[in-house]
């Protein structure tokens, strides 16, 4: 029993003494003359799917929840949005070259249609982020038309 | 309950110095815990240096490992070798096409290695062979290009790179190796239309892949052996261009 009671304090102090290791938030007010709505036509109907679907984790914009002020979770939260924007960030997608725009815009074609993104642990906690079939038709026809005109300009 | 607890420790303040060894040692785990990653990637920048060629200070077309004796005077090999092409500009002043077509040719066989692990729908030897590809364009030897050639090669290099790796983490998922083996596949092809391949290769097409919108591929041979579907359906698909 004595040996518990230790444990469980030393969690504790622990438990608090980790709320201050706070990472830095993934916000930015800022819309870069790089970003996707800048590089290319995107329609009002396709970007709030995208906002509400993607941005959290391929931004510079994450809608954090309520739950990402407490420690362990936002360092979780933190290496997901580091990764997800390292494969893939839509508010710099005009820094990438037009041939890998391309290759983007198609991975981001086929992960939706395999059903792979948005991906399942983050639906878990963010329902309405998952596409609908209509939402899905929406952005894949856009994304394809705008990978086609990419693909004549090369 | 777990309150009780949590006072009841709290009273028994004698046993503090031992507490606080617990404490330190959670917290020494959690830190020591972060700190792994960092020191994995410093043991593979340390095998990649003793991979390293060395040649000699007399003698620059004599290379070998570090600590090895020049075969012509006998003088340890001290001078570090950045790559192979290095080499070849010290030998003989040879022209640039030339230079880049021994590099473009490794990068190209690598691409053909992985190739034929899909034709026979092996994942895991396509993951090897992809990071062997990655490796190819590492140590791809620049210095001799134009900024121009530069600007097309590193365009081409920064996706291509980005399919190999995908294809390397991603043993077991042959479909998913198929799908970045399409996009890398046209940028070796513009790859070797600009600064050409150093050996014939045929571009193969199969109308199938890609929901019928089709995908192409290098070939070192003239028959037809199909990447996109292996076994299933080996001999589909048609020559369309013979590279030079």
């Amino acid at each position: 029993m004595k040996y518990l009671k230790k444990i469980l304090l030393a969690f504790i102090i622990l438990f608090i003494g980790i709320q201050f290791i706070i990472p830095v938030r993934n916000e930015s007010e800022q819309v870069l003359s790089i970003d996707i709505s800048k590089t290319f036509n995107v329609p009002d109907s396709v970007l709030s799917v995208l906002k509400i679907s993607c941005y959290d984790c391929h931004s510079n914009n994450t809608n954090y929840p309520w739950y990402s002020n407490i420690q362990p979770v936002a360092w979780l939260l933190d290496s997901d949005v580091k990764n997800g924007k390292d494969k893939l960030n839509f508010s710099e997608f005009g820094s990438y070259t037009k041939r890998r725009q391309q290759s983007k815009l198609r991975s981001i074609i086929s992960q939706i249609q395999d059903n792979k993104m948005p991906i399942s642990n983050y639906t878990i906690m963010h329902k309405n982020a998952v596409l609908t079939t209509r939402n899905k038709t929406l952005i894949t026809s856009w994304l394809n038309k705008t990978r086609e005109s990419l693909s004549i300009l090369n | 309950m777990k309150y009780k607890i949590f006072t009841n420790t709290i009273k028994t303040t004698k046993a503090m110095s031992k507490k606080s060894i617990v404490i330190i040692l959670a917290i020494v785990i959690a830190f020591t815990a972060c700190n792994t990653k960092q020191s994995e990637e410093t043991e593979t920048t340390s095998t990649e240096q003793s991979n390293q060629l060395y040649a000699c200070p007399m003698h620059p077309e004599v290379t070998g490992k570090k600590g090895d004796k020049c075969s012509k005077c006998g003088m340890e090999l001290t001078e570090l070798v950045k790559s192979e092409t290095v080499v070849q500009s010290t030998t003989e002043p040879a022209t640039i096409e030339s230079t880049t077509k021994v590099s473009i040719k490794e990068i190209v066989g690598a691409y053909l290695q992985l190739k034929n692990t899909l034709t026979k729908d092996n994942s895991k030897d396509a993951a090897t062979t992809a990071k062997a590809f990655i490796a190819a364009f590492k140590n791809f030897d620049k210095s001799a290009f134009t900024s121009e050639q530069k600007k097309t090669f590193d365009d081409i290099e920064s996706d291509a790179k980005e399919h190999a790796e995908h294809i390397g983490a991603n043993a077991g998922k042959i479909e998913h190796q198929r799908e970045h083996f399409d996009m890398l596949s046209k940028d070796i092809y513009d790859l070797v239309k600009a600064f050409g391949a150093g050996q014939t290769l045929y571009k193969d097409f199969c109308p199938m892949y890609n929901d019928g919108k089709g995908a192409t591929w290098l070939s070192e041979t003239k028959e037809i052996k199909n990447p996109y579907y292996g076994k299933s359906m080996l001999t589909c698909g048609s020559m369309k261009e013979e590279l030079k």
